[in-house]
């Protein structure tokens, strides 16, 4: 089977999820009642007048744990093809002659890697919520 | 008898051909798909009810009564018509097409997770078909990448109402998301090492013999933690606390735009629930030691995604709502040690196997 045969179906589930929302929507504007008065468009604001935008600044505490989840994400990414390679690799039997336990011997020092990276962050403080 | 043999004969073939070789054949399984994205529904809504059924025996109330007799089961019908009948109001601080659009995104990631959810696998003249409107070789990552968008959906709401509930929320959201993809991200490995494949075919093939749940224990719990708060359920709904932020992301919202953002939401758990009992409950091999008992596989998996959303059902009705910092706490403090302890520990026991 052709890879674009696996992803045609998920072409036509996307239509679908398009599709599908804006029928209701439209079903909904002919059963609906409408009626027009300006205090119903204004933003909830436990009843009271809201007072300046919504865009607020304030203080983001986990800017450090986003930046670390960017390297966890990437370190997690490097695992998926390992997955399929790492009991039978033919690189490494054609350089090494043989592959098993080498794989994952190498994937176990890079875990070692990033856990010793996760433990610094620990002692540094990053993972703490409120500073 | 002839006859039979021959009408057999006929279906085993369409089978064949809608499976594999015709050209048109994706286009035509994508299209009848849809009626998997219906069953789909079907199991959020008897969810919905289940959890207002189960919740009330649990908090010593009889539930949703007056509708439909006896047991309530018409009640889902009121609300669909409640929903349909009430007013679609967009207010005017907020984004529109970011508000037009997080519904739509949230329940799209839905139904594209559905796409590659195996229910059973066919044998038909000696060869395997997946029962799945789609297969390919990384369905387990795909379905990750996939419900991942539905973050997008959740952000976009929060930020496109134009209201400071909201915008909280949606922070609150990546907050949580952030700390939790990382282990169910490394559990999915673990189990995907065990199978030597990423294919969840595959995967639920290798637990014919022994359930994954039973080979690593500690990465079902740390798939389970990390799943709850995945989809956004007690304990950890933080994104639509209504005690401290009315409704959080969905608060500007009403009608029937709020109701497809409420079963995007449902949709994702169903189909949470139906992910752990492939990867882990065994899929459609039916029980150990006893087998399929004849029964078809996907009515195995159907059962199991039950059992699994009870469980969830049991849990918000156990459990309270933890604070934002103790939710970022145990994600990045104890579940990602644990899932690297167990994908050390289902490595090695992957290896043991090859």
């Amino acid at each position: 089977m052709e890879i674009i045969d696996s992803f045609i179906p998920v072409a036509v589930f996307v239509l679908f999820g398009l599709v599908i929302p804006l029928a209701i929507m439209f079903l909904v504007k002919q059963l609906s009642p409408r009626s027009k008065s300006p205090a119903k468009f204004t933003t909830y604001e436990s009843g009271s007048v809201p007072t300046g935008s919504a865009n607020i600044m304030f203080n983001v505490e986990y800017y450090a744990l986003a930046i670390l989840f960017v390297l966890f994400d990437v370190e997690v990414l490097f695992l998926y093809p390992w997955v399929t390679v790492y009991v039978n690799d033919t690189v490494m039997n054609a350089v090494f002659g043989f592959s098993t336990g080498l794989a994952v011997f190498e994937m176990f020092i890079f875990l070692l890697v990033v856990f010793l990276g996760y433990v610094y962050a620990w002692k540094k403080g990053v993972l703490q919520w409120i500073k | 008898m002839g006859i039979f043999v021959d009408i057999y004969d006929a279906i085993m073939n369409f089978l064949i051909f809608f499976f594999s070789t015709w050209e048109l054949a994706p286009w035509v399984r994508g299209i009848v798909g849809g009626a998997v994205i219906g069953g789909v529904f079907g199991g959020a809504l008897v969810m919905v009810y289940l959890e207002r059924k189960f919740l009330g025996d649990i908090q010593s109330r009889i539930g949703p009564n007056r509708v439909g007799g006896r047991f309530g089961l018409l009640q889902l019908i009121a609300d669909a018509v409640k929903l349909f009948t009430k007013e679609d109001i967009i207010p005017a601080n907020a984004d529109k097409w970011l508000f037009i659009g997080a519904p739509i995104v949230a329940l799209t990631s839905g139904f594209l997770m559905v796409a590659v959810i195996p229910f059973d696998l066919l044998v038909i003249k000696g060869n395997e078909y997946a029962l799945a409107v789609s297969t390919m070789d990384v369905s387990i990552l795909y379905l990750e990448a996939v419900s991942a968008l539905a973050i997008f959906g959740i952000f976009m709401a929060g930020w496109g109402s134009g209201s400071k509930y909201s915008l909280l929320a949606g922070f609150r959201n990546i907050a949580k998301m952030i700390g939790y993809e990382v282990p169910l991200g490394i559990t999915i490995i673990s189990v995907a090492v065990m199978a030597h494949s990423l294919d969840i075919v595959e995967i639920v093939k290798a637990q014919s013999s022994i359930w994954f749940i039973i080979a690593q224990p500690m990465g079902f719990v740390v798939f389970g933690i990390a799943l709850l708060a995945d989809v956004g359920r007690i304990p950890f709904d933080q994104t639509e606390a209504e005690e401290e932020l009315i409704a959080g992301w969905a608060t500007e919202y009403s009608g029937m735009r709020w109701g497809l953002a409420f079963f995007a939401e449902y949709f994702h758990a169903v189909v949470g629930a139906i992910v752990v009992s492939l990867i882990f409950l065994g899929g459609w091999n039916g029980l150990p030691l006893i087998g399929n008992l004849w029964i078809p596989g996907i009515f195995w998996v159907i059962v199991k995604a039950i059992f699994v959303m009870m469980g969830m059902i049991w849990v918000r009705g156990a459990l309270p709502r933890l604070r934002i910092d103790q939710v970022s706490d145990i994600g990045w403090k104890v579940l990602i040690p644990l899932a690297m302890l167990n994908l050390v520990w289902s490595t090695i026991i992957g290896l043991m196997w090859a």
